[in-house]
C-alpha cells in the first residue's frame, strides 16, 4: 500500500494521498488524472480497470483505489 | 402543447391531481400515462420511434441480464467439475454473447438516430464527392430523439456493465424512457439516479409544490422575459450577419450565447420544477457555467447531463482502452531517459516532454473524439463539428501545455490565488465560449473567422460595413428589461456561487407574506414582461431541435 501511495504521489504531485478521502469529489483529481492512475495500474500492477469501475467512489482515496485493485485482482 | 403554454400547465395540473389521488403503488402508472399522452399530443406521428426504443432497450436489457444470471448459475453448478481453463472459456463465451446483444441494441437505436438526423447531410456531402445525387429521407426528427435515445442507451450499457439490474416491468421502464418533463430537451438521466424516484409513489408535499412552482417561474422568467427578447435581436441581426461590422458582430455573438443559456437553462428549470411537484429530483443541467475558469470546467457546468453521459459511456471507455493506454506508454518510453531525477519545478513538471505527452495523450485523443461527437450531436453540419473541435482543441492544448503555463506563472511571479486572477480566468473562458458560437452562426469557416476578426475591430456604431443603420429589433425599454433581468440572474448566481445554497432555502425562512409577495410578484413580472404575440415563438426552445 505504501509503495502504491508513493507511485500516486509521483503521478500527481502535491496531493495528500495518505489522508484525503474525497480526491475526486473535491476536484483534487480530474478525469485526466484518473486515466493516468489507470495506466499506472495497467503498467505496474498488470491490473485492467474496466470503464464500469470508473466512478468517484473508487477514486476518492488511495484506500478506495487499493480496494478496487484487490477486487479486480480476485475476479 | 409547449413547455410555456397554458395548455401544458393545465396538463401538468391535471396529472398532479390524478397522481396524488390514486394509491401510491399505481402512481408511476399515472406518470407513464401522462408521458405517453404528452408525446402523443405533441408528436403523434413519431410515436412508433420512441416506443421502439423503449421496447428494444427493455427487451435487450432483460436478455443481457438472463445471460449473466445463467452464467452465474452454470458456474455454480459446475464449480467442482470444471477446471479454471474451462471456467475461463465459458466466461469468455458469455462475454462475447453479451457484447453482441449490447451491440445489436446500440446499433438499432443509434442507427435510427443516425439515419434520421445525419443521413440527408451525409448523403448530400458524399454525393458531392462522388458527383452523384443520392436519395434523401423525407422525415423530420422525432421530438427529443437524441435525449431519449442517449438516456435509454445509457441504461442498457449500465445493465451490460452489471451496474444496474434489468427492469422486468415494461411499464416501469417505459416511464423511464418517456418521462414527459424531460422528453423535450433533457436533462439526460442516469438510470440509477432517476428510476427509483419515478417508480416510488411520492407523498403530496407543500414544499415540493412550492419549490417546483418557484423553479417553473424562474425558468419562465429566463425564457420569456430575457431569452425571447434576445431572440428578436438575434433574428434581426442574423440575416445581415455577413455585412455587420465592428461591435455589432460581437453583439450578435454575445446575444446568441446569452439567449442560448437563458433559453436552455430556463427550459430545464421548467422541466425540473414540474418534476419537483411530483416529488422527483431531476439531474442538474447547469451550474453557473459563466463562473468557469477554464473550458474544461465550463463543460462540467454547462449541459452537465450530456457531458456526464459522454464522459461515462464514451470518453472513459475510449481513454482507458488497451490501445490508448499502450499508445501513451509507448510515447512515454520514447526520448532520452534522464540521467538524474528531474526537479518538480522544471518546465514539464518533473517529467521529460515524452513522459508528459505519454501521460496526457490517451485523455487528449479521447477528448478530441468526444468533443467531435458533442459538436455533431448539435446538428448535421460540419460547422457543428468545428464547434466541438474548437472546445476539444482548447482543452487539448491546455492539457499538453499545463506544466509550461504553471512554470511560466512561477517565473513571472504571477499569484494565482488572488480574486483578480480568478476573474481574469473567468473572462478569458467567457470570451472563448462566446467566440465558439461563431460555428453555429456563420455560413462557413471562412465567414466565421472573418466574424471573429470583426469582433475585435475597435470601431463602434450601429452600422454595417456599407454604412447603413442597423436596428437591434427591440426598443430601449426592452433592453432595460433584458439588462435588469440579466443582473437579477447574475445576482442569484453569485449568491449560489458564494454560499453554495439555493436562494429558495433562505427564501423559505422569510415570513409567509414576504414569500407570497415575491411569488405573486414573479408571476406578475412573467405575465406582464413575458414576450407574446407575432414574431415571438415562446414555445420553441433552441435545444428542442437537437
Amino acid at each position: 500500500m505504501q509503495e502504491f501511495i508513493e507511485k500516486l504521489k509521483k503521478l500527481k504531485k502535491g496531493v495528500d494521498f495518505e489522508h484525503e478521502t474525497a480526491l475526486f469529489d473535491n476536484g483534487l483529481l480530474d478525469s485526466f488524472d484518473v486515466i493516468q492512475i489507470i495506466a499506472m495500474l495497467d503498467d505496474d500492477y498488470d491490473i485492467t480497470v474496466p470503464p464500469s469501475q470508473i466512478m468517484p467512489v473508487n477514486f476518492n482515496s488511495a484506500q478506495a483505489m487499493w480496494d478496487m485493485m484487490k477486487r479486480l485482482e480476485d475476479e | 402543447m409547449t413547455l410555456t403554454s397554458l395548455t401544458f400547465f393545465g396538463f401538468v395540473a391535471a396529472s398532479l391531481i390524478v397522481y396524488y389521488i390514486v394509491p401510491k403503488k399505481w402512481r408511476y402508472l399515472v406518470l407513464l400515462a401522462a408521458s405517453l399522452a404528452f408525446y402523443g399530443i405533441v408528436c403523434f406521428k413519431y410515436f412508433p420511434f420512441i416506443i421502439f426504443t423503449a421496447l428494444s432497450t427493455w427487451a435487450g436489457a432483460l436478455w443481457l441480464d438472463k445471460v449473466a444470471k445463467d452464467r452465474k448459475a452454470l458456474l455454480k453448478e459446475h464449480k467442482a467439475e470444471w477446471d479454471s481453463e474451462q471456467k475461463k472459456k465459458f466466461k469468455h463465451s458469455t462475454i462475447i454473447r453479451r457484447r453482441w446483444i449490447l451491440a445489436l441494441v446500440l446499433v438499432l437505436n443509434f442507427g435510427i438516430l443516425a439515419v434520421l438526423k445525419y443521413y440527408n447531410f451525409l448523403a448530400e456531402w458524399f454525393g458531392n464527392i462522388i458527383n452523384m445525387q443520392l436519395p434523401m429521407v423525407g422525415l423530420l426528427l422525432p421530438l427529443g430523439i437524441s435525449f431519449y435515445t442517449f438516456q435509454s442507451m445509457g441504461y442498457i450499457i449500465d445493465v451490460y456493465w452489471e451496474k444496474t439490474p434489468a427492469e422486468k416491468n415494461i411499464a416501469r421502464f417505459g416511464l423511464f424512457a418517456t418521462f414527459f418533463p424531460q422528453i423535450i430537451q433533457g436533462p439526460i438521466a442516469i438510470y440509477s439516479e432517476l428510476a427509483g424516484q419515478l417508480y416510488e409513489g411520492h407523498d403530496l408535499s407543500y414544499e415540493n409544490i412550492k419549490y417546483g412552482a418557484q423553479l417553473i417561474f424562474w425558468g419562465l422568467f429566463k425564457k420569456m422575459v430575457i431569452a425571447d427578447r434576445l431572440a428578436v435581436v438575434f433574428n434581426t441581426l442574423f440575416p445581415v450577419r455577413n455585412s455587420l461590422s465592428n461591435a455589432y458582430s460581437l453583439l450578435l455573438l454575445v446575444v446568441y450565447m446569452v439567449q442560448l443559456y437563458m433559453d436552455f437553462s430556463g427550459g430545464i428549470d421548467i422541466a425540473r420544477g414540474v418534476g419537483c411537484m411530483f416529488g422527483i429530483n431531476m439531474a442538474e443541467n447547469f451550474r453557473r457555467p459563466f463562473f468557469s475558469k477554464s473550458i474544461s470546467e465550463f463543460w462540467r457546468r454547462w449541459h452537465i447531463s450530456l457531458g456526464k453521459w459522454l464522459k461515462t459511456y464514451l470518453f472513459y471507455p475510449m481513454a482507458v482502452s488497451k490501445a490508448f493506454l499502450r499508445l501513451g506508454t509507448w510515447i512515454s518510453k520514447r526520448g532520452k531517459k534522464p540521467s538524474e531525477e528531474i526537479p518538480d519545478d522544471s518546465i514539464w513538471g518533473g517529467f521529460t516532454f515524452a513522459q508528459h505527452l505519454g501521460r496526457v495523450l490517451p485523455g487528449c485523443i479521447g477528448t478530441l473524439i468526444t468533443f467531435f461527437i458533442v459538436g455533431m450531436w448539435h446538428g448535421a453540419n460540419w460547422r457543428y463539428a468545428g464547434y466541438g473541435l474548437w472546445n476539444g482543441i482548447i482543452i487539448l492544448i491546455s492539457m499538453i501545455l499545463e506544466p509550461v503555463f504553471k512554470w511560466l506563472l512561477r517565473k513571472l511571479r504571477i499569484r494565482v490565488d488572488t480574486a483578480g486572477w480568478r476573474v481574469f480566468q473567468m473572462i478569458r473562458t467567457a470570451i472563448l465560449v462566446v467566440l465558439s458560437v461563431v460555428f453555429d452562426i456563420a455560413d462557413n469557416l471562412a465567414d466565421g473567422i472573418s466574424m471573429i476578426g470583426k469582433c475585435f475591430t475597435p470601431v463602434l456604431g450601429p452600422t454595417t460595413h456599407l454604412g447603413t443603420e442597423v436596428s437591434t429589433g427591440i426598443e430601449a425599454a426592452d433592453w432595460i428589461v433584458v439588462i435588469t433581468g440579466l443582473l437579477i440572474v447574475f445576482a442569484v448566481s453569485l449568491y449560489q456561487e458564494k454560499t453554495g445554497k439555493h436562494i429558495r432555502e433562505s427564501l423559505s425562512r422569510q415570513p409567509l407574506w414576504i414569500q407570497w409577495t415575491l411569488g405573486i410578484g414573479c408571476v406578475v413580472v412573467v405575465a406582464i414582461l413575458g414576450m407574446y404575440g407575432p414574431g415571438v415563438a415562446s414555445g420553441e426552445f433552441v435545444y428542442m431541435q437537437f
